[in-house]
């Protein structure tokens, strides 16, 4: 049976191209983004082995608060702990470290890497220090007040000369400095894309973080005692009462090493769940193209079996085809696959993301991982086109023409009807009361029902859908509507592709749609302001209170106010408070008071949310202990309940709660409200002018702030759409691929069509049609069944505050526009191979 | 119809292979199919029937020579105009797989007609309709049709665009004896009362025996050719020409 399953391979090479091909593109994602996934990892990895070689000891606090999503807020330490280290003996250099937000100004004004989104922006210390982590390239380390150095990476983006003035916004505003000096970090021009402006200690203390504070020390050991006692002795040295810890070099390495692991685990499984679902989606190409190579084999097969073969045996031999194809394909997909990766970190380098190079990290797992799914994939996909092949009666040898069978069986409509109300079921009982875990099974039971039903309604719908093709085409529309209906099974697996892909990119739309809706509604409800201010600081500080202040003196201006945010501590959970200024935040943003005024909120006092109060049985006189970054303790009584908490959350507090600690108070936005009769123009000028002066934030409208607030989810969206955007291609290939085999099937009827007069382009358009219909077919059954996931998903979400639901009606049209396209591209070739039929061979066959 | 002759080849030869292996399917071959005639065409396999067939009627490339069609030269035509040539001025009746599955009886006879966006003459499509007896079949599918229903609509395919000329390669080869009958009596009608040109491709003296003139082709050269010829007539000529 071998010799016959390999005779069956090699004496049709174009199948085993096409069979292959749905193979390869599947498993060359999994290794692409497996290889990815640990080339990044490594290339971090070495990135901080190399960062801190040459630190042997790392000061820093103790007091620290970890959110949400892994972020955390450590303490600052003073800045007379480095004298303190510098005496500990065994200690031969130190370096004081500071990491906050600065943006470097480009010379046409608008700052250095992306606004909002893009590697951070930093701010820091460069000194001359045996464990350096900057190296001086041109020039030297700043020495004063105004001076500055810049990354390689920056200088050359930014187009900066030694001497040229730079101009830097960080926590205490906008100032000019002077270029003395272009520093690298290692081997690397700028780490990551991030940009560096680089500082003397106390022009860093007071210009970016706060004056007497730093986040660390860096220690260099002169060789007479290990890491590890050179550690214990600089612990040793500090007083308690600082409340710090000293790490080893290699603690330290291991530890930023980990916590960059943790973050890029998240992608990596992000990447993974993509290329599985590809892979699921090239599952049903697989399928069908072994499908159609069984029917397509019906009276070889049936041939086989008259001559004595048996069920098994022929069986087999498909079987055999499968493991062969599985394995070429899988192992053509794993290099494939180092390819695609390698372009991955190319189209990072162009957005500017430079990463160290290090090589590409094959990872044995991913090896044995691409192969082995690849091989499971494809012979699994092939086992029931394998079992039926092997049940063709002998008697088909003899029969004229051998098409695929097409017996629509009233036990496949039941099962799918069946699979359907069993998922409707499910979800009606989660929504009225049972656990949202079973959604999924919900959810799965309403995708496998429509995959059962596929052919079923495959021909109704095609034919449905090709009307207008019918109009518009006459009979080339007729006969690519007829072709597209004809074999309903054929048609609904070469469909499912694009259906599966095209329900998960309108879920997603649906549930940005929703998100979106929400955002501007609670924007719309609670900022009753005309303008905004908003920073782009994210995590690295934000606005200067006093932005707000300012504002709110000018004459045009009725009230401005800034709302900020703070890290704490409330019974051991990191916790995010959110900070206003009760004296102006009336009538500009809205908290929905219900008990309790903005007067009441002091240094002493917090309001909490309704919600909250219900689910804590909290009332106005109890009280809440929270723990400032800097470990001060301050009780809290509650003095106001509020019920709009999608943007201020759980607990609000008053901006003036952290005047006596050493934690800095940043706000994120300022919402101006303008006095009546002032013109948008002269407030658009007067308002960019008190911004220009500070040099922090953007300047917005409320419209604009509201359309930048829902814009976020369009990031997360369009990385999303990438991903889907693998599976949409292999539903392309899955449409070329039945298209070739279905044109390779009907060589005869389309010679006897060019023989009775069917012109080329008309041979071109029938093909070209019933693709369009095909994917039409995949992306309107997609579109419903999205449209039902996304609700179901926003359901799922009430709890976090999602309340209602949008049908994404722009992305629908243009899904819809894009199917009709993919329809067009996918029949380019099929249908140029259709015009290459060789008329007489078609006809005189026999 | 000012010309006599529907389709005329001129000198035409066909090669195929090269050196050793070289076949000469048609060798100088020199013939007229006179409009508003049924001729046939016979000669022992392998003489090059079919490749005549195929030549004359733009199917195929010839290695040499000329053919006209309605007075166009179609060695001169390009793909293009070749297949509105076939479209418009010639039918075709293959010996089996002549029907489009997917189109019911009615699209199947006006399928070159709608392949030119044309609506025909209504009058003239209904005649060949009822001629056929085709009326009450005319929705079904070909897989719905008997074999001999399935020849009779592609003749009216070859009928209904009042084509200058059909070309038929053994149009009742896969039928019983009564259906093919029935079939070429209708091809006769068709010249006779219809006014249409017929060339036909045959192995069965009888079937020839229903046209007006027979062509002998062997070893792709013109070996004779016979009027009025009744089977008889036609077995002793075979006779002749083989032994
Ligand atoms: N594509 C081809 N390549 C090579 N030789 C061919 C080809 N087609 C036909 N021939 C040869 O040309 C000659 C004429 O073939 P043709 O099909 O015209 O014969 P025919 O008279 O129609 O025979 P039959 O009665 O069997 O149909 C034959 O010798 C045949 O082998
Ligand atoms: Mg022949």
């Amino acid at each position: 049976m071998w010799r016959i399953a390999l005779k069956g391979i090699l004496g049709r090479k174009a199948r085993l191209v096409l069979t292959s091909l749905a193979v390869i593109l599947g498993t060359s994602f999994l290794s692409g983004t497996a290889v990815f996934s640990a080339t990044l990892n490594r290339t971090f990895d070495n990135l901080f082995s190399d960062v801190f070689r040459n630190v042997d000891s790392y000061v820093r606090s103790t007091q620290v608060i970890e959110a949400d999503f892994g972020a955390e807020e450590r303490q600052r330490i003073p800045v007379e702990l480095i004298d303190l280290v510098k005496q500990v003996p065994g200690v031969a250099d130190v370096q004081a470290d500071i990491q906050a937000f600065a943006r470097i100004i480009g010379k046409d004004g608008k700052p250095l890497g992306s606004e909002g989104a893009g590697p951070p922006t930093f701010g820091g210390v460069g000194q001359e220090f045996k464990g350096a982590l900057w190296t001086i390239s041109e020039g030297r380390f700043a020495l004063g007040p105004t001076e500055v150095v810049l990354d390689e990476a920056s200088a050359k983006a930014g187009k900066f000369v030694l001497n040229d003035k730079v101009k830097v916004v960080a926590q205490a505003g906008s100032r000019e400095f002077t270029l003395v000096g272009i520093a690298s970090y290692g081997d690397v021009r700028s780490p990551g894309g991030a940009t560096f402006a680089l500082f003397d200690l106390n022009t860093a203390q007071e210009f970016l973080a706060k004056p007497g504070f730093i986040d660390d020390i860096l220690v260099s050991g002169d060789g007479s005692l290990s890491d590890k006692e050179l550690a214990t002795a600089i612990n040793a040295a500090i007083p308690s009462s600082y409340k710090t810890e000293t790490l080893t070099g290699a603690q330290i390495t291991k530890e930023t090493q980990d916590q960059i692991g943790t973050a890029l685990s998240f992608f990596s499984i992000l990447l993974s769940t993509f290329s599985y679902i590809a892979l699921g989606v090239g599952s049903f190409v697989i399928y069908n193209v072994f499908s159609i190579s069984a029917a397509q084999r019906q009276r070889e097969n049936a041939l086989l079996r008259a001559i004595g073969a048996s069920k098994k045996q022929v069986t087999r031999a498909m079987l055999i085809e499968s493991v062969v194809v599985g394995l070429f394909g899988s192992v053509i997909g794993l290099f494939a696959g180092i390819g695609l990766s390698k372009a991955l970190s190319a189209l990072l380098k162009a957005a500017g993301i430079d990463l160290p190079t290090g090589g590409l990290v094959v990872p044995s797992s991913a090896v044995v991982n691409t192969i082995v799914v690849g091989l499971i994939v494809t012979v699994s996909s092939a086992w029931l086109p394998a079992r039926r092949a092997g049940k063709v009666p002998p008697l088909t040898a003899m029969r004229e023409t051998a098409i695929e069978v097409v017996a629509l069986t009233r036990r496949r409509t039941l099962f799918g009807l069946l699979l359907i109300a069993l998922g409707a079921a499910t979800i009606i009982a989660v929504t009225s009361g049972a656990s949202n875990k079973w959604l999924g099974l919900g959810i799965l039971f309403v995708f496998s029902g429509t995959i059962t039903l596929g052919p079923v309604i495959a021909r109704p719908v095609a034919l449905m859908l090709g009307k207008p093709a019918e109009k518009l085409r006459g009979v080339t529309g007729t006969m690519a509507r007829q072709n597209s209906a004809r074999n309903p099974k054929r048609t609904s697996r070469t469909a499912s592709p694009v259906l599966i892909g095209v329900a998960l990119v309108t879920a997603v739309a649906a549930l940005a749609a929703s998100i979106r809706t929400q955002i501007d509604g609670v924007f719309t409800e609670q900022f009753k302001g005309d303008y905004a201010i908003s920073t782009d600081a994210r995590g690295f500080g934000g606005l200067s209170p006093s932005l707000a202040d300012d504002i709110n003196m000018l004459p045009e201006v009725e009230r401005a106010t800034g709302i900020g945010l703070l890290t704490v501590k409330i019974e051991e959970k990191g916790q995010y408070l959110t900070t206003i200024n009760p004296a102006t935040v009336e009538g500009v943003f809205d908290l929905g008071l219900v008990s309790g005024t903005y007067a009441d909120l002091t240094p002493e006092t917090i309001f909490v949310s309704q919600q909250y109060a219900e689910n804590n049985d909290s009332k106005l006189g109890d009280t809440i202990a929270v723990t400032l970054a800097d470990a001060q303790v301050k009780t809290l009584r509650i003095a106001g309940i509020y019920e709009f908490d999608d943007i201020a959350g759980k607990y609000t507090v008053s901006r003036d709660l952290t005047k006596d600690s050493t934690v800095i108070n940043f706000d994120l936005g300022v919402y101006i409200k303008l006095k009546s009769g002032v013109s948008d123009q002269s407030a658009r000028t007067i308002l960019q002018a008190a911004v220009d002066k500070y040099g922090q934030g953007t300047l917005l409208s409320k419209r604009e702030y509201i359309d930048k607030q829902s814009g976020q989810v369009n990031q997360l969206l369009g990385l999303i759409y990438g991903l889907l955007f693998l599976s949409v291609i292999i539903a392309v290939v899955g449409i070329i691929i039945t298209l070739l085999l279905s044109v390779f099937e009907r060589q005869r009827e389309i010679g006897l069509l060019r023989a009775v007069g069917m012109t080329k382009s008309q041979v071109r358009t029938t093909v070209r049609w019933e693709s369009v219909i095909t994917s039409l077919l995949g992306a309107v059954v997609g579109i419903v069944l999205g449209v039902g996931l996304g609700w179901v998903i926003v359901y799922a979400l009430r709890d976090q505050g999602l309340s209602s639901f949008s049908v994404p009606v722009g992305t629908t049209v243009s899904i819809l526009i894009m199917a009709f396209f993919i329809g067009v591209l996918a029949a380019v070739y099929p249908a140029w191979r259709a015009t290459r039929v060789n008329l007489l061979t078609a006809i005189t066959t026999s | 119809m000012n010309n006599p002759s529907a389709a005329t080849a001129t000198n035409v030869s066909k090669i195929y292979g090269h050196g050793d292996s070289e076949v000469r399917a048609l060798d100088n071959v020199s013939v007229q199919f006179e409009t508003g005639k049924f001729t046939a065409i016979m000669g022992p396999s392998g003489s090059g029937k079919s490749t005549l067939m195929h030549c004359m009627a733009g199917l195929d490339e010839m290695t040499n020579g000329s053919v006209t069609i309605a007075d166009i030269d179609i060695a001169s035509l390009k793909d293009k105009e070749l297949t509105r040539l076939r479209r418009d001025k010639i039918g075709f009746v293959f010996q089996s797989f002549n029907l489009v599955p997917t189109l019911t009886a009615d699209e199947n006879i006006r399928l070159p007609l709608l392949l030119g966006n044309n609506k025909g003459n209504e009058e003239w499509i209904q005649k060949v309709i009822n001629t056929v007896h085709l009326q009450d079949r005319l929705t079904h599918r070909p897989s719905e049709l008997s074999g001999g229903q399935q020849q009779r609509v592609a003749v009216a395919r070859a009928l209904a665009s009042e084509p200058a000329i059909i070309f038929a390669d053994e149009p009742t080869g896969n039928l019983d004896s009564t259906t093919g009958n029935e079939i070429l009596s209708f091809m006769r009608k068709a010249v006779d009362e219809l006014g249409q040109t017929i060339v036909m491709v045959t192995h069965d003296p009888v079937s020839a025996s229903y046209a007006d003139r027979i062509v002998f082709l062997k070893d792709g050269k013109i070996a004779g050719e016979l009027l009025q010829p009744t089977p008889e007539l036609v077995l002793d000529y075979m006779k002749n020409l083989g032994h």
